[in-house]
């Protein structure tokens, strides 16, 4: 065991992870690292790692978030056919959006939090729930969406994509939250041990409910940018999320089991799996190799925190030692 | 014990020589030399971490040494597997029990001891009940071992010991949790072991326990062999000498004289809760109270109740204020019993667990102060003499006595207006004892009242200025000042009772209903009834819900998923999930389409059956090996193996295509009258795994794993072995899933399949399977998948639209799985 806090080490493996992808990308297919491309990549990867913080804030709390999928498609499917073709509703349609996936989150919230149900069935019955309104409100059909949600999410100020600046905010506020407040420290206890968080006075229900809150939130952002990016999004964009995030934050270095998590790591994973399966894209692959590609990173991420490397490469002294000695 | 101590020359039974073990290159043990003999007890002495329960741990074969050997006989072992030693009949009661909380008593004894010991007299069950009233357990053989109170589970360890008729017999600080009645049996049995040629090993901190019992005693300390020698040869202060390396001056600090005493500051009045009832004490300041008793007669129950975590009634005041459970569970500094569960973040800092309590304090502004943060706790750190590398080490680095040490830094940081310490010492070495005693002392003189439930009376005479004992969770007598003697203090507790109650069974009575209600099957029942009545409301609107041919559609649905589901109920029995079954079962039917087309010959189709169930064991061995060997989570492994087999799909066939031939299809859809014959299958095979689970050793072990891994490991179940054969399991039920998929598709579609992942969850979900492993039946996943298909099939028959199938599926999860909870129970704070 790390007798010391490993608290960069997710960071540091993503880090690296980003920059030999871009390396790669520079050496061995140019097009992946053009202009253009990034332009077109940024937004996507803002999405995910917004996706992803949220995902996180579960994660740490020992659970996972199912309902992922039926949160940012219906905030999806809210915004795009409330609002559809009229820029004056698109206030009110993402206000809706936010009260239904703050709705989402509090009932994850009481079922984990205070009921104590394991997080995959209650966020799998929320999910099937979500889902029934995002039929409810779409029909199953997709529609365009709005100019303005198009140039506020879509868009780019100085040459960056909007979306990557409502990351980087999110990102930030999320982790000063989390790392550097008197709740956000309390909410990492309680990650790390329920029990002696609740022995220590802690309100242990609030702080596990309040984790899916808190990711209701961010997917609603998620959504939200979402909603503006896709030129004409489908009922089900949430769909692909699930496992993207739970691949990132698990790439970010947070354990499935909870406790510490790194958020800035989770943020940076969704950036390199998105950048990763542009890179596949622009070697000319097929759909099948990059879903290949990204399971096999999400194999190898995972293996960098859990296997023994010290151990492999020196194997126990038993085995040399004769019975007799 | 006089008597005994002529030095016969008596056979070694085993000898362990040389023998090292390093923990992440920390030395656990140094060449460690230790001989056991025939017939003797022998003592294993040392300070916490000093290495003795690792060094029996290479005795019993549950740690693998780095180096030295093992001489049993005339053979010599490199190591010990757990199932070596259980064939050598070794026999180890661990200090923490090795038992499985979702099995029975008696699953959990089948499950260790071999069959043949078990059908030694005859029948098991007989020889089950013997071997429990043999120690004095008074558990049934049908209880659920989680309903058991820790005495009960420790008596339970040592019959399972017991009944091997062990060659050596290691015990493992055995008396920790035991009641005055239970040691003598305890010691009882292990003469009478000893007596019947076992070697003994017994681990203890006590040295009356090895005057009591032992032979002959070996001290250890930091891993090496100090010293030792034969009881009767050997002093106390010498043999605690060796313990500690220096003689202890005073082990407790002065205590209160009736001068120095002030002010009541603390009034217990009248104070009932859960295990206890009208408790009545005041404190003064400067006084500490301490609460004795036969261990489970409400101490603890009491304790936690000052310390505001269990509700109660009568009146708490603290410096003359009322103070309710919600304010003294955020001004009471509390240490628990078990400092590991209750009492730290074993995954944080030392900080960070020091802080906790306490950050309201290190703020500016909206934000938190590190500097602040960090002077505080290194100034609390220093005045306690915590010894740790630094603030930022990980608290599970500390010994036992430091992380104690940091538990009452959060405590004192808080400024507590109440101080609560349940058995402040236990897995504390003497060193930090002593100083712990010394601050206990040190807080109390500040005013504020210290209150400590301690099982060594002992500790209570040298500690305490008054002492409140119980028994049956009342206040038997309150000793005070110089009264206060072990002796005193013992024959209290024993006196009120007549006969001693070990344990007060504090659970509601166990009707037939209740039993029923707790048990596995009751899913099985709600589920049928809920069917019945969708059933009947669906016919009674459209009589065409039962024709023919809407059986014979919903039964097919039925089956596809109903295999995977029960692949499903396999991986979650064991402890873990499989995400990949969707995907798998998607992949086997996009093989198979390149094979069972129509021209295919016999062969060809053959082998792409073959193919189909090689992928799905494959697919199984690769999870289960993530698992197990390269320590993956199961979400991680089987949701990295789930988006290979999409890839893998897509590699194959990028558009649909590979008709599936009419042969095989007539081969999966045959059917008797309306019943398709994979229906019939599906029940044929969910009842053999339900009887398989229950009856057979292979069940057993599958749901002792599932249960409580380390345990199982302790017992000698191969873990990694039942693990990787669960997922296989898994996967192959799921090739009989996808060969009726495949008839239902009728082509290699590799968008296919993958909605089977969440549905197969949600059958087993409404099974009544637990999430965390070792409890749920088959039968409840097969109802479960029964009871999915009919309610999306009834959606159709009511005309309602696709919301309603998903707010319908919706609703059921939610409300199946809050039932289910409530009913066992389910602690909200104890999960994940």
């Amino acid at each position: 065991m790390n007798t010391h806090r490993t608290v960069s080490r997710g960071l540091i493996t993503v880090l690296v992870a980003l920059v030999a992808l871009a390396v790669l990308g520079w050496a061995t297919a140019r097009s992946s690292m053009s202009h253009g491309a990034l332009l077109g990549m940024l937004p996507f990867a803002a999405v995910l790692a917004i996706a992803a913080l949220g995902q996180t804030l579960v994660v740490m709390q020992g659970g996972i978030d199912l309902s992922i999928a039926g949160t940012i498609s219906l905030t999806v499917v809210i915004i795009t056919h409330e609002a559809y073709g009229n820029d004056a509703k698109v206030l009110p349609a993402a206000a809706l959006a936010l009260a239904a996936a703050i709705a989402a989150g509090l009932l994850n919230g009481l079922l984990v939090g205070r009921l104590g149900l394991n997080a995959i069935v209650a966020t799998l019955g929320t999910n099937a729930l979500l889902y029934a309104a995002v039929l409810g409100v779409s029909g199953g059909t997709p529609r365009q969406t709005t100019d303005l949600m198009a140039r506020v999410a879509g868009g780019t100020t100085l040459g960056v994509p909007n979306a990557v600046y409502f990351a980087v905010v999110a990102t930030a506020v999320t982790t000063v939250l989390v790392k550097k407040t008197v709740t956000g420290r309390r909410f990492e206890a309680v990650g790390a041990s329920g029990l002696a968080a609740w022995a220590a006075g802690l309100k242990v229900d609030r702080f596990r409910g309040g984790a899916y809150v808190g990711a209701g939130l961010l997917y609603w952002l998620a959504g939200f940018l979402l909603a503006g990016i896709v030129n004409k999004p489908t009922a089900y964009e949430g769909d692909s999320y699930v496992l993207a995030s739970v691949a990132a934050v698990v790439l970010g270095g947070t354990s499935l089991l909870g406790g510490r998590g790194s958020l800035v790591a989770s943020a940076l994973a969704g950036l390199f799996l998105t950048q990763l399966q542009q890179y596949v894209l622009a070697l000319g692959e097929t759909y099948a190799v990059q879903t290949l590609v990204q399971a096999a990173a999400l194999a190898i991420g995972v293996a960098l925190y859990t296997i023994n490397w010290r151990r492999l490469r020196s194997p126990q002294r038993t085995r040399a030692l004769p019975a007799s000695a | 014990m006089n008597e005994q101590t002529t030095v016969a020359v008596v056979p070694a039974m085993m000898a362990l020589t040389g023998i090292s073990k390093n923990y992440d290159g920390v030395a656990a043990l140094t060449g460690v030399d230790l001989t056991i003999r025939s017939g003797e007890v022998h003592a294993l002495l040392g300070e916490n971490g000093a290495g003795k329960s690792t060094l029996m741990g290479v005795a019993s074969g549950a740690v693998v040494p780095d180096a030295g050997s093992i001489t049993i006989g005339d053979q010599t072992y490199d190591r010990l597997t757990p199932a070596q030693a259980g064939e050598l009949r070794i026999a180890i009661v661990h200090q923490h029990p090795a038992l499985m909380p979702d099995m029975t008593v008696g699953e959990n004894i089948r499950v260790a001891v071999p069959a043949e010991v078990l059908r030694r007299d005859g029948d098991t069950e007989t020889t089950m009940r013997a071997m429990l009233a043999d120690v004095g357990c008074a558990a049934h053989l049908d209880d659920r071992v989680e309903s058991l109170g820790i005495a009960q589970k420790h008596l339970l360890e040592l019959a399972k010991a017991l009944v091997v008729e062990p060659s050596l017999l290691i015990l493992d600080e055995p008396t920790a949790p035991l009641g005055p009645d239970s040691v003598d049996l305890l010691f009882d049995r292990v003469r009478a072991a000893a007596a019947a040629g076992a070697a003994v090993v017994y681990i203890t901190h006590r040295l009356a326990e090895v005057r009591a019992l032992a032979d002959r005693v070996t001290v250890l300390r930091d891993g090496t062999v100090r010293g030792g020698a034969a009881t009767a040869d050997i002093s106390d202060d010498e043999l605690l000498a060796l313990i500690v390396g220096r003689k202890l001056e005073s082990t407790f600090p002065a205590k209160l004289s009736d001068a120095e005493a002030g002010e009541p500051v603390l009034a217990v009045d009248g104070l009932s809760g859960r295990g206890f009832h009208d408790v009545s004490f005041t404190a003064r300041r400067g006084e500490i109270i301490g609460i004795s008793g036969i261990v489970g007669n409400g101490q603890s129950a009491l304790l936690r109740a000052l310390a505001g975590l269990e509700p109660f009634t009568g009146t708490v005041q603290v410096g003359g204020s009322a103070y309710g459970p919600k304010r003294l569970r955020h001004r009471c500094g509390y240490l628990p019993a078990d400092r590991h569960r209750e009492g730290l973040m074993m995954s944080l800092s030392v900080r960070e667990n020091a802080a906790l309590s306490a950050l309201r304090l290190f703020t500016r502004g909206p934000l938190l102060d590190a500097r602040a943060e960090a002077e505080a706790v290194a100034g609390q750190l220093r005045s306690l003499a915590v010894k740790t590398p630094s603030q930022q080490t990980m608290i599970s680095a500390l010994s036992g006595g430091n992380q104690q040490k940091v538990v009452l830094a959060r405590a004192l940081l808080s400024a507590p207006a109440i101080l609560v310490a349940d058995e402040p010492t236990q897995g504390v070495d003497v060193g930090a004892r002593s100083e712990i005693y010394r601050i206990l002392r040190e807080i109390a003189a500040e005013g504020v009242p210290v209150v400590v439930a301690s099982s060594d009376a002992k500790e209570l005479e040298g500690l305490c200025d008054r002492v409140v004992v119980m028994s049956r969770g009342a206040v038997v007598q309150t000793v005070e000042g110089d009264a206060i003697t072990e002796q005193a203090l013992i024959h209290a507790a024993v006196r009120a009772t007549g006969h001693r109650r070990e344990e007060v069974a504090a659970r509601p009575g166990s009707t037939p209903l209740r039993r029923f209600l707790l048990g596995d099957y009751a899913p099985v029942v709600i589920l049928a009834l809920v069917m019945l009545g969708l059933g009947a409301y669906v016919y009674s609107t459209n009589d065409r819900y039962l024709s023919a041919f809407n059986i014979t559609s919903v039964m097919t649905s039925c089956a596809a998923l109903g295999f995977i589901a029960l692949g499903q109920t396999i991986a979650l029995l064991v402890g873990g999930i499989d995400l990949s079954v969707g995907p798998l079962a998607g992949f086997m039917v996009v093989v198979g389409s390149f094979f069972l087309n129509d021209g295919k010959s016999g062969p060809v189709m053959l082998l792409g059956l073959l193919l189909m169930l090689l992928t799905g064991a494959g697919t199984g061995a690769v999870n289960g090996t993530l698992i197990r060997y390269a320590r993956f989570t199961p979400v991680a492994a089987t949701l990295a193996t789930y988006i290979a087999l999409q890839g893998l799909s897509f590699l194959l066939r990028d558009s649909p295509g590979g008709n599936i031939g009419t042969a095989v299809t007539g081969v999966v859809t045959e059917q008797v009258g309306p019943v398709p014959l994979s229906f019939v299958l599906l029940v044929v095979v969910a009842l053999a795994l339900e009887v398989a689970l229950r009856r057979t050793r292979a069940g057993m072990r599958l749901r002792a794993v599932g249960s409580n891994e380390e345990s199982a490991r302790r017992v000698a179940v191969k873990v990694t072995g039942t693990v990787i054969g669960a997922y296989i399991c898994c996967s192959v039920l799921v090739f009989l899933g996808s060969l009726v998929l495949l008839a239902q598709l009728g082509i290699g579609d590799p968008a296919q399949g993958v909605g089977y992942t969440l549905s197969s969850i949600t059958a087993v979900i409404l099974g009544g399977t637990s999430l965390l492993g070792g409890r749920g039946t088959f039968i409840g996943t097969l109802l479960g998948a029964g009871l999915i298909v009919q309610v999306l099939n009834a959606t159709v028959f009511l005309e309602l639209s696709q919301t309603w199938q998903y707010f319908f599926q919706g609703a059921l999860v939610v409300v199946a799985a809050v039932a289910y909870s409530r009913v066992r129970g389910a602690d909200p704070i104890a999960k994940g």
